[in-house]
């Protein structure tokens, strides 16, 4: 009897210290405007950084209740999932602890916040701005249109799911968004009302929607990327067409001139014609690609979990193995979003470092810790 | 391959896979998954439970004999450890036979949990580790995410009501009370008590940390180790023989 007491400790202890006091988690990665990146870091931290001088302009911390049976402090550091989106003279972001904060880009101070008390639920997909409106998905199923000047509740939509994880995507007059349990959504950007179109998948869908012209495509627990043509009720086309790829496509593809370019967890880049669902070419990185990749001028930018840069030059022809450009390694596994600009690619690491890789030298260019005392 | 690569390969990935394929066969819930794979672990361990009944109830039948000998040598612990020893040897018993189980439930305790927390996917950082260690079963992949509400429950959160801290416990304390023969000696009853109440008290208070989907498992494999002992033991054991309020066996 002793010794299941003797055992049982431990594993009283792992529950104290991983219901008791949550480690600071999130995913939020970088933004650029204006010479300066926006970032939330890994402790919690909104943080304006100098491209130019690398350094801080001003720091924002977000914290919230640690709840539960804590063994330790009463309040932690809220996680940060989606990264920080700019719009005129603030910069959105939302929090894991289940609020929208707008905070001035001269000053970092807070403008608003909504909720003012309390939480809508967890929040993990990014804002989308549009029409003078801060769109954004929360844990609790609904979707959520904030005024961006004073935020203000506009409307919430009826709940559209368990859980809503992902960014939705405005287009004209309506907002589409994916659900983990396997549906689109048409919204009325207006009124929060469900239109008469949505989609159902025997799936659930891993990544945001991304529309080109009247397509979305999005990834799938069932390891398919999907287009779906707006208004029909099945697949365009689901890629691969044989036989399931390796693993989910988790990160959101892009679509330039007619080409999807979709990253999946199985380490692989795909190169798929957009209106057929061919593919053009892959590219093997062996290591899981969690962020999307992102467009600056001809070049394809790309990451790997394990913190190599791929560059594509997408004017080069390509048949069906490419050769990038480059292949850059920073030191540091990545899971953010990334931002690029005038040939500079900002990446927030899992060690909670911003790097700046230049793609013409292939390396990295500075890196500072995003880890800053007050 | 390290320890941690060895342990999901053989234990967490295998349990995970099947808790949600099962989960997908059982119309998506993963409570009655939580159950079912409960069913199958006791039923994969019914030999080493199997040993462990004939164990109490060999020691049952060895009471009269136990008691006499501990009227005998009360005084004399050492003496009377020794002749326990011989009596239980000749039986071909091992008292701590029964703890063995209990301890190879530990790894697919800790599995299970993980396999809760996994599977549940509660934190983004879940989810996407989940896509590593699911195996390419469409059953399996077809099923994500799942479903955390069962009965009253969140099964990734501890029960808000107490009321499965309740179960665990008093299914718990049901099952020491069969087997927990009594003492003839004050101080050894004293102890006896104090361990049946402890570890019911113990798992109660786990309850109300761990996701309930961990404490629907062990509610669960308790009730089915009170049936099985009530038909292999041919009844209700010690529970019968005495109230928790009296401290003197009932002759």
């Amino acid at each position: 009897m002793l010794l299941v007491v003797i055992a049982l400790l431990p594993l009283t202890l792992v529950s104290c210290a991983l219901w008791g006091t949550q480690s600071v988690g999130g995913w939020s990665g970088t933004a650029f405007h204006d010479g300066i990146i926006y970032a939330g870091t890994g402790d919690g931290r909104v943080v304006a950084i100098n491209s130019s001088t690398q350094s801080l302009e001003w720091l924002y911390a977000v914290v919230m209740p640690s709840g539960g049976m804590s063994c330790g402090q009463s309040s932690v550091s809220a996680p940060m999932y989606g990264t920080p989106i700019v719009d005129g003279d603030l910069v959105y972001v939302g929090t894991y602890s289940g609020q929208v904060y707008a905070l001035t880009i001269a000053r970092g101070t807070e403008r608003w916040v909504y909720p003012r008390a309390g939480s809508m639920g967890a929040i993990v997909g990014m804002p989308v701005v549009a029409n003078e409106t801060i769109y954004i998905s929360s844990s609790d199923g609904r979707v959520y249109a904030l005024d961006t000047t004073y935020g203000d509740l506009k409307w919430k939509s009826e709940p559209l799911a368990d859980k809503l994880w992902t960014s939705p995507k405005v287009m004209g007059d309506t907002l589409y968004v994916s659900t983990l349990d396997g549906h689109i959504y048409a919204l009325s950007v207006e009124t929060g009302q469900l239109l008469d179109w949505s989609f159902e998948s025997d799936a659930g869908f891993a990544s945001s929607p991304v529309i080109y012209e009247d397509t979305i495509f999005l990834g799938s627990f069932d390891r398919h990327l999907y287009a779906v043509r707006i208004g029909s009720d099945v697949p365009m086309w689901k890629f691969p067409q044989e036989k399931p790829a390796g693993n989910w496509f988790w990160a959101s593809p892009i679509v330039n001139e007619g080409i999807v370019y979709a990253g999946c967890l199985d380490g692989k880049l795909y190169a798929i014609e957009a209106e057929t669902g061919e593919k053009l070419w892959e590219f093997d990185t062996e290591s899981p690609i969690v962020s999307s990749p992102v467009l600056m001028d001809n070049l394809l930018i790309v990451i790997d979990e394990s913190g190599v840069v791929y560059v594509f030059d997408l004017d080069a022809e390509i048949r069906d193995e490419a050769v990038p450009l480059k292949a850059i390694q920073i030191g540091a596994d990545v899971n953010s979003s990334f931002c690029a600009h005038d040939g500079l690619v900002y990446i927030r690491g899992e060690n909670n470092q911003l790097y700046a890789v230049d793609i013409d030298k292939g390396g990295v260019s500075w890196k500072i810790s995003l880890t800053i005392e007050e | 391959m390290g320890f941690v690569e060895v342990w999901y390969l053989i234990i967490g990935n295998p349990v995970l896979n099947v808790l949600i394929a099962l989960s997908h066969i059982l119309g998506g819930s993963f409570g009655l998954a939580i159950i079912a794979l409960t069913i199958i672990v006791r039923l994969i361990s019914w030999p080493l439970t199997k040993r462990q009944l004939n164990s109490t109830k060999a020691l049952q039948d060895m009471q009269p004999k136990i008691q006499e000998l501990q009227k005998k040598y009360g005084k004399n612990q050492q003496k009377l450890q020794q002749e326990m020893m011989k009596l239980y040897k000749e039986a071909g018993v091992n008292p701590l036979g029964c703890l063995w189980p209990m301890l190879i439930q530990f790894p697919i305790w800790i599995a299970l949990y993980q396999a809760i927390m996994g599977a549940l996917a509660t934190t983004p950082e879940n989810l996407l580790a989940l896509a590593q260690r699911l195996y390419s079963w469409d059953i399996v992949n077809q099923a994500i995410p799942l479903s955390s509400k069962f009965l009253w429950l969140d099964l990734g959160h501890p029960d808000p009501y107490w009321i499965l801290a309740i179960i665990v416990g008093g299914t718990m304390w049901i099952q020491q009370k069969m087997t927990q023969a009594p003492a003839v000696d004050p101080r050894q009853e004293s102890t006896s008590r104090m361990m049946t109440l402890m570890m019911p008290l113990m798992f109660g208070f786990l309850t109300l940390m761990f996701p309930s989907g961990l404490a629907l498992y062990w509610a669960v494999s308790n009730i089915i180790g009170i049936i099985t002992q009530y038909f292999v033991t041919g009844g209700w054991g010690y529970l019968k023989l005495r109230s928790p309020f009296q401290s003197t066996p009932v002759k």
